[in-house]
């Protein structure tokens, strides 16, 4: 009896040692495996300039130069390098989110990620940055003796604040919009669309994927300012909608891969009784010809990840546009919000002409005379407004 | 390069491991040594000299106090050089901006530190890239100084015997996993297996498995909870609650023990997968019942260097009570001023100290007499004080974060706490578990039970930990390297 019970104990012990044995051959195989396997992946995998899912240009192999070795160019060089083109680099960002999600977080990469829709996490903003903002309108304004129209428009992170996590961290848009359009009384005039756009949240007024408004939600806003700018406004039942695309993921997917939410669809609001396709011209580079577009939807882009950009394209120092309607000239200096609200504004005007000062280096005056337009518009987003450092170039 | 680097983990390591084991026992020193030197490169292309010379003199100081084993005098002359040229490369470049600030705000002076009058000098020689504003500290001085004063002190205490080769002894000295952030090893704790040592599978495995539970620790752990820390740390404190402020404290005691704790995990599971035991470094520090615990089982080959070289030298606790308490002292304000040259690293370090001698004034009893929760609650607290004199950049910052610790800020609580709190819960229970050992007691339990069930889910977590840590480093947005101060 205690023989067989002794053998048993031993052949148990053995058993252990044996699963022991090979649970460690194992481990060394699969660990050396995975090691060898991605970094082979990695090393032999075609390369890609571009990622089309997160909207970046990937790091290029850095330069072996003895400069680049001794500053630590090369070496941080590398590391970008290798995590930007890792076998997989998708899949390992998506991995990620799920497992945040999985412990709890309600946030990555600075976007919540709701229920419906991902939210962009502002920061608080710098209000001394932002009063030389607010300076260089005014500035403008006694400049060129215009009130040019102010609109700030709230972003998701505002009209959707009751959905944020508990306590999430969000600055009051509407308070700062207020604040901002109080300071500018007298010298601007303030078109307020944050109440049109609360009003009809339920409405597909933002993307649920991406940072910005929908042609809807610019519809919205187009009233309001309509109604400050002494115009009378199309009717909703006077554009034919074509739903160009519902397949659009945008740049807050691209920040955390997530699928777990509806993508996006990109509306064009076409005016039924539309005349020829205005005429665009896009200066990327000052002194050069601009290059011409037929009509403000650039259709290629629908075929890209970056649908947004079906608007008049990518951001470009300065866009104008030849409508070919009855009408005086609008300026628009902007963020992409503009992009689909312009296409509204160019039926009351022979001429609307976009300026980015994010990517102008000079003076404005060296590149438009502001006494040719009749109207003047400020349009940016609340969070580009926060933050943007471009607007101060108004006062030069 | 740091462990915790996608091109580390899937090029360096498995390139290296692959040379290492198909290469005989006569090769792998020549191995170690040339990766050593290209690891360390990686990260500081021009002051791998450094390591090379600080290798070169304390070799040959050991050659030369072999050949002259009778004559006293020229061997204390060897040791002399050796502790002073390492000694004075920690001056040099660790320390000198700090004595020239400290000399220029006392007297009021604006003396130029010459290190930078060499860096401009030789920037324009070459363009070697060099501050030419602060002195950059080479990455890991402070632990191949250590570990190479530690092969000449003890052979002039004769406690071990001349290294003839400087192969191996070079080996020593670059030898990758703990070169830039330890443990410091000591050459008589390695000196036998620079000799001859067995790489088997079983340990190996061991390896792998230590080295992946640091990078764990490290990915997973400090970096996501640092994260919190690099918020708070950045608000002003005269704004902050109360509550916020504990948070961000508390995170950063969770980030620096997991960072360096997992760091050393990895450093000695490296050094197992080539053949090497290293010292253990860390033991559950946070559940010590008394400061002078707490430093028994936080980063302990730090201690025991300094309590081998630095406190018994002195005379330990062996003459009266007056010098007891001056080399208590002195120990702890270099310990302090090993971790980084500024007042409030020889405070933090002072700090310890006045509570060691408490404790060994008698409040040590008292507290053996308390319940084990009070005084590890006492302990732990003053271990979440010394981090914020630690981490805070200047004394003023320091004590501002203390007042807004006791609500100066206003708010008890806000919402930035509750947010942080409830998204981060998971990981703080994690945090709060695993540094106060229960990982480390399931993983005894279970071997206990079943050696089977503990060897498969030993694999699976290593596996699962690796892809895991993958994961967060392929989109490493807080990936720091905590150590370039010490």
């Amino acid at each position: 009896m205690s023989k067989n019970k002794t053998a048993k104990t031993r052949s148990a012990a053995e058993k252990a040692r044996s699963t022991e044995v090979i649970t460690s051959i194992v481990t060394v195989l699969l660990f050396f495996g995975i090691l060898t396997g991605l970094g082979l992946v990695t090393v032999f995998s075609e390369k890609e300039g571009f990622s089309e899912t997160q909207n970046r240009k990937l790091a290029d192999f850095p330069e072996l130069t003895g400069k680049n070795i001794y500053s630590g160019k090369f070496t941080s060089g590398v590391e970008d390098y290798v995590s930007d083109h890792f076998a997989g680099h998708d899949g390992w960002i998506a991995a990620k989110t799920a497992a945040e999600l999985l412990t709890g977080k309600k946030e990555r990469n600075d976007i919540y990620i709701l229920e419906n829709r991902l939210v962009e996490k502002i920061p608080e903003p710098d209000m001394e940055e932002v009063q030389k903002s607010i300076d260089g309108i005014k500035k403008f304004a006694e400049d060129n003796h215009i009130a040019p129209y102010v609109m700030i428009v709230p972003t998701q992170a505002e009209i959707y604040k009751n959905e944020l996590p508990a306590n999430a961290p969000n600055p009051d848009q509407q308070a700062f919009i207020n604040g901002v359009y109080a300071q500018l009384e007298g010298s601007a005039v303030p078109i307020d669309v944050y109440s049109t756009l609360s009003a009809n949240k339920d409405s597909y007024i933002y993307y649920r994927t991406d940072h910005h408004w929908t042609t809807q939600g610019a519809f919205l806003a187009y009233i309001a300012a309509a109604r400050k700018m002494d115009i009378m406004p199309l009717t909703e039942g006077s554009y034919d909608i074509d739903h160009a695309s519902d397949s659009f993921k945008g740049t807050f997917y691209s920040k955390v891969l997530y699928e777990g939410i509806e993508p996006d669809s990109i509306d064009l609001w076409l005016p039924a009784d539309r005349g020829e396709e205005p005429q665009v011209e896009i200066y990327s580079t000052f002194g050069a010809e601009p290059q011409l577009h037929e009509g403000m939807y650039f259709r290629e882009y629908l075929e890209v990840k970056d649908k947004y950009s079906t608007f008049f394209g990518t951001n470009q120092p300065m866009v104008t546009v030849h409508t070919g309607n009855e009408g005086g000239k609008l300026l628009v200096f902007k963020d992409s919000y503009a992009h689909c609200f312009v296409p509204f504004m160019t039926e009351h005007f022979s001429e609307v002409t976009m300026v980015d000062l994010r990517y102008i280096q000079m003076s404005y005056k060296d590149i438009i005379d502001v006494s040719e337009y009749d109207k003047v518009m400020f349009l940016y987003n609340a969070s580009t407004f926060m933050s943007d450092r471009n607007l101060k170039k108004l006062m030069y | 390069m740091v462990f915790s680097e996608l091109s580390f983990l899937y090029f360096f390591l498995p390139i290296v491991m692959l040379l290492y084991f198909v290469s005989g026992n006569k090769l792998r020193n020549i191995i170690i040594f040339i990766t050593g030197l290209l690891f360390y490169a990686w990260g500081e292309p021009f002051y791998v000299i450094i390591m090379l010379l600080s290798t070169a003199i304390d070799y040959t100081a050991g050659r030369l106090m072999d050949k002259y084993d009778d004559d006293n005098k020229k061997r204390k002359i060897c040791l002399i050089v050796s502790i002073c040229m390492n000694v004075g490369l920690l001056a040099v470049f660790k320390y000198s901006d700090f004595i020239f600030d400290s000399i220029n705000g006392l007297l009021g002076t604006e003396l130029t530190n010459p290190v930078i009058l060499v860096n401009k000098a030789l920037n324009k020689i070459y363009p070697f890239g060099l501050n030419e504003k602060r002195v950059d500290l080479p990455v890991g001085i402070s632990f191949f100084t250590f570990q190479s004063m530690s092969y000449t002190i003890d052979l002039y205490l004769r406690n071990i015997s001349v290294q003839k080769s400087f192969l191996n002894f070079a080996s020593y000295v670059s030898l990758f996993p703990q070169i830039v952030a330890g443990p410091i090893v000591r050459y008589e704790q390695v000196a036998g297996e620079l000799e001859s040592r067995s790489v088997t599978v079983p340990k190996i495995s061991a390896g792998i498995s230590l080295f992946v539970k640091g990078l764990a620790k490290k990915v997973l752990l400090a970096n996501n909870v640092g994260a919190i820390w690099s918020e708070v740390k950045a608000m002003d404190y005269g704004q902050i609650s109360a509550a916020t402020a504990w948070l961000g404290i508390l995170a950063f005691t969770f980030q620096i023990y997991f960072d360096f704790s997992g760091y050393s995990d990895m450093a000695s599971g490296l050094g197992k997968m080539l053949g090497f035991e290293f010292p253990k470094n860390f033991d559950h520090p946070y559940i010590s019942k008394s400061v002078s615990e707490f430093w028994r089982r936080w980063h302990i080959t730090l201690g025991s260097w300094f309590k081998s070289y630095v406190y018994i030298p002195l005379g330990g606790n062996r003459c009266g009570a007056f010098k007891t308490y001056r080399n208590l002292f002195i120990v702890w304000a270099l310990t302090g001023l090993w971790h980084g040259a500024s007042w409030n690293f020889v405070l933090w370090g002072l700090y310890f100290g006045v509570l060691i001698i408490i404790e060994r004034l008698g409040f040590g009893k008292v507290l053996e007499k308390l319940p084990s929760g009070i005084s590890m609650l006492y302990t732990f607290l003053a271990a979440v004080f010394g981090w914020v004199l630690f981490d805070t950049d200047t004394l003023s910052d320091a004590g501002q974060f203390i007042a807004a610790m006791f609500g100066a800020g206003g708010a008890a609580v806000d919402g930035y706490f509750k947010y942080t709190l409830v998204s981060n819960c998971f990981l703080l229970v994690m945090c709060i578990l695993i540094s106060g050992g229960i990982g480390s007691k399931i993983a005894e339990y279970a071997g206990e039970k079943s050696r089977s069930f503990k060897a498969i889910s030993t694999t699976v977590l290593v596996t699962g930990g690796l892809l895991l840590c993958t994961a967060y480093l392929v989109d490493a947005s807080y990936n720091p390297f905590l150590y370039f101060r010490f």
